[in-house]
């Protein structure tokens, strides 16, 4: 080899000729970069590292010669290919606007290299989003896709499809007429095909609105097309088509006439799908989750065609990608949402692959519930897609009370949930703090797991948080955790939670919050007297935060808060004697009494029982303050109350009605019995 | 099995809500009982689904107390029958048991002439359920009791009191179970509460 070839192949001086002033130099070093970087990472990132790329781009920027500018946007794609540092790399030099104008170049060639090097671009999550949506490149976007060129038109939909986000992306773009744009796509070739499904799926995305457009486009024309194309032969074809329906149907639930029998076609297409390579595979679990979600009917279907079963057989398997892995963990969550069935099978699924026959029937104690390592490794994934996914699956077991009284509340699940509480993630947090209102319920009075952490404390943090969902949300699981708790557990939460806190909440100004905040009051006072004088500890405010919600207008609430005072009335004379109290004040502010009130509801029959229930508790057991508390009640006019209620509507109203009447009889009886 | 309503709301099917009381065997060959206490831990109407733990106490064959888990199934003829359809019990066992509470004799006629599916059972004083044990929470299977069999139940809406019958056909047969709703020492009546998301 001469020595002069060996000096110019030298990295330092190929970069220095991309700025060559001739062109054929610049010509001759920017295609020898684009070849040595082709497939080698080390010497892209090598070439990032001398300044190759903002030299690069130059090119594409200033030049006019098209084998300079083809050959400088296929090293730019080259440079995005397969690593983020030169994504990274090609986006800080400001490449964006040069490609999308070079699209329009009048040569093919140009358009092309370009089309590809943002498609390259585009493939990262590094690439930019909302940034297309500025000035005027949607518009450019747009006009693109009806360019004749099918690779720049691909291209197009594509980067709308990765950029579009938000509900306002959606609408921007439906607006300047993409919806229409995009179905005319349809009937091109295979690849458009699939980029003009892959942006009508971004653009139906929980969008109720731009999918009742999609089914009404074209007279149903559009909606029917989609529909063929679950039945195309390519396997990409029908993923996307099933993802575009998937997310019409959830968007928009019985929106066309024919959906039933597509989605039940849609579940045995993915179901095969889930077995394909490549992303058809990849990306069918988490449109099978889109498709099973809130609807029972087809979850059972899924069941019935084993999706549990094969769906968990991914999470045993390595090297699972990231997206794959959230889509599998997804769609359980999804399959585990109502149905105790599918909870049973996903928990008591063995990993037999791990064990040769033999050994497992040998021993088949040593066989052990395959998911449980699979779901806290999910937990602990570095991905925040796959914690969510994680999260949301947990959340789906754990709304069974069997499956809480076995496995899921042992710290293998409790220590990873508590600690994704405080996830960086908003989305991550939320969805662990979800699991977490399930998980506390751990049905033992001592609540041992959580109380060896510090659970509580998050809890209560989150109890203040400026977001109302992760309030109300953090005091639910406060609630759950004091379901029949002994008296230590109740101590510590109010100890730590304080008796201001929870009267703040009770007065949250989101009334979920509120609702939250008095049922954990109604938990804090089921039990014995001591649990029940924690609400008159602090000079009773916190009784008085929940008198005031007696008088809330949502039913609802005012529900709550009676269920509680009824709590209270089943405690101790003096207990029994605030409450008592309580209704006469109400009587004497306001003519009729709260008791009297709910006993004339007729809204909902619960008001009425539970008011009923508070009468019994008054009433018992006959001691020394019962007659006097027969007397203050008659003038109150409950008992006269009671007797128009004989024949109330509601069985169990009707039956505790008699109940109190037969109490009010009795102890009437009695006291006749002393006078004499 | 549709078009049945829901049941209205039963007080003591409320979740904590405890019950105290027997269980009897008596027969030719012995003449035991044993206290039993349960506790209703899950409740839904909606799918005819119940769920507890029930501890058996001073059992003769046991050592220990034994606590067991249970899940129910609500006779609605929404979501079950009066047929059982499973736990080897065949039609006439279920009317045989069935017929044991005073409280189905007026119903027998019509679910022996088309399984009683046109009742409405959201109605009646009574609710009749299947409560099914599933596994020991505290002792292992060899503690000296069974949960191979099931309970056939007959639960009075006004005051919560529980009557059984346990089906088994390898145990005594007619084993009694009879509860009553308790306050647990309270002075009155008490409604915990929970929430799954």
């Amino acid at each position: 080899m001469p020595a002069s070839a060996s000096w110019a192949s030298r990295p330092e001086d190929l970069v220095e000729s991309l700025s060559s002033l001739d062109n054929t130099a610049r010509l001759k070093a920017i295609r020898d970069v684009k070849n040595q970087i082709i497939g080698n990472k080390t010497k892209k990132l090598s070439y990032i590292k001398l300044g190759a790329v903002p030299r690069v781009v130059e090119i594409l920027a200033s030049d006019t010669e098209v084998p300079l500018l083809v050959q400088s946007a296929a090293a730019v794609g080259s440079f995005a290919c397969g690593t983020d540092a030169g994504v990274r790399a090609v986006l800080d030099s400001g490449v964006l606007p040069h490609l999308l104008k070079m699209l329009q170049n009048g040569d093919t060639q140009v358009a092309e290299a370009c089309a590809r090097s943002l498609k390259m671009i585009f493939h990262s999550p590094l690439a930019p989003k909302s940034d297309m949506f500025q000035g005027h490149r949607m518009e450019l976007l747009l006009k693109l896709l009806n360019h004749g060129n099918e690779s720049v038109a691909e291209v197009a939909a594509r980067v709308l499809a990765r950029c579009c986000e938000t509900k306002e992306h959606q609408l921007a773009l439906a607006n300047a007429g993409g919806l229409q744009s995009l179905v005319s796509l349809l009937a091109g070739s295979i690849k458009i095909r699939e980029a003009s499904l892959d942006a009508l799926a971004a653009l139906t995305k929980n969008n109720k609105h731009l999918s009742e457009m999609v089914i009404k486009l074209d007279n149903g024309d559009a909606l029917a097309s989609i529909i063929r194309l679950i039945k195309d032969k390519s396997s990409l074809t029908r993923l996307l088509a099933c993802m575009c329906l998937a997310n019409i149907g959830k968007a928009c639930p019985g929106g066309y006439s024919q959906e039933s029998e597509v989605r039940a076609d849609m579940l045995s297409i993915l179901m095969r799908l889930l077995d394909e390579p490549g992303q058809a595979g990849q990306d069918a679990p988490g449109v099978l989750a889109d498709l099973v979600a809130n609807n029972e009917e087809l979850q059972k279907a899924a069941a019935d065609q084993n999706a549990v079963e094969k769906l968990a057989d991914f999470l045993l398997r390595k090297e699972v990608p990231s997206k794959q892995l959230e889509g599998v963990l997804l769609g359980l969550s999804e399959l585990c949402s109502k149905l105790e069935n599918s909870r049973r099978q996903l928990l008591d699924l063995q990993d037999l692959k791990s064990f040769n026959t033999s050994l497992a029937l040998a021993a088949p104690l040593l066989l052990r519930p395959m998911v449980h390592g699979s779901l806290v490794a999910a937990l602990r994934h570095p991905c925040d897609g796959v914690k969510v996914a994680a999260c949301a699956c947990v959340r789906s077991l754990s709304r069974s009370v069997k499956n809480l009284r076995t496995s899921l509340t042992s710290e293998q699940f409790v220590r990873p949930l508590l600690q994704l509480i405080n996830d960086p993630s908003p989305a991550v947090q939320a969805e662990a703090l979800t699991a977490v209102g399930n998980i506390v319920l751990d049905f033992t009075p001592q609540k041992s797991v959580i109380m060896q952490t510090d659970g509580i404390a998050q809890l209560i943090n989150l109890a203040q948080s400026m977001d109302h969902t992760l309030r109300r949300n953090a005091v639910l699981a406060l609630k759950n955790f004091l379901f029949m708790a002994d008296i230590t557990v109740k101590h510590r939460v109010i100890a730590e939670l304080t008796i201001p806190t929870l009267c703040d909440l009770i007065q949250d100004p989101e009334e979920e919050v509120q609702e939250q905040a008095i049922t954990l009051v109604r938990n804090l006072v089921h039990g014995e007297p001591d649990s029940i004088e924690q609400i008159f500890s602090d000079g009773g405010l916190l009784f008085q935060a929940i008198e005031k919600q007696l008088i809330n207008p949502r039913p609802d609430i005012a529900l709550q808060a009676l269920y509680v005072i009824n709590n209270v009335v089943s405690g101790s004379e003096v207990h029994k004697e605030a409450v008592m109290t309580s209704i006469l004040s109400s009587q004497l502010a306001s003519n009729t009494s709260w008791l009297t009130r709910f006993l004339q509801d007729t809204s909902n029959p619960q008001l009425r029982v539970v008011a009923v229930w508070c009468i019994i508790n008054l009433l018992y057991p006959a001691g020394e303050d019962i007659s006097s508390r027969v007397v203050r009640l008659r003038e109150a006019g409950v008992e006269a109350q009671l007797h128009k209620m004989v024949d109330d509507s509601c069985l169990d109203v009707k039956s505790h009605v008699r109940t109190a009447l037969e109490m009010y009889f009795g102890i009437r009886h009695i006291d006749g019995l002393q006078c004499i | 099995m549709p078009g049945q309503a829901l049941p209205p709301p039963c007080t003591f099917l409320n979740v904590g809500q405890a019950f105290a009381g027997t269980q009897n065997v008596s027969n030719m060959n012995k003449d035991e009982a044993w206290k039993v206490n349960v506790r209703l831990q899950g409740c839904d109407m909606q799918n005819g689904y119940l769920c507890g733990s029930m501890e058996a106490l001073n059992v003769p064959s046991a050592e220990t107390p034994v606590v067991t888990f249970w899940e129910g199934e609500l006779v609605d003829n929404r979501n079950y029958s009066f047929y059982t359809g499973q736990w080897d019990a065949t039609k006439e066992t279920d009317v045989k048991h069935w017929s044991k509470f005073a409280s189905f004799l007026e119903l027998r006629e019509e679910v022996q002439k088309d399984g009683g599916k046109s009742l409405d059972l959201g109605n009646h004083p009574y609710i009749f359920m299947r409560w099914k044990e599933k596994f020991f929470v505290n002792v292992g299977s060899d503690c000296g009791l069974t949960i191979a069999g099931f309970y056939y139940v007959c639960f009075s809406r006004s005051d919560g009191s529980v009557n059984g019958f346990y089906y088994d056909p390898n145990s005594s047969p007619y084993q009694k179970l009879e509860l009553k709703a308790t306050n647990e020492g309270r002075a009155g009546h008490s409604f915990a509460t929970y929430q799954f998301q």
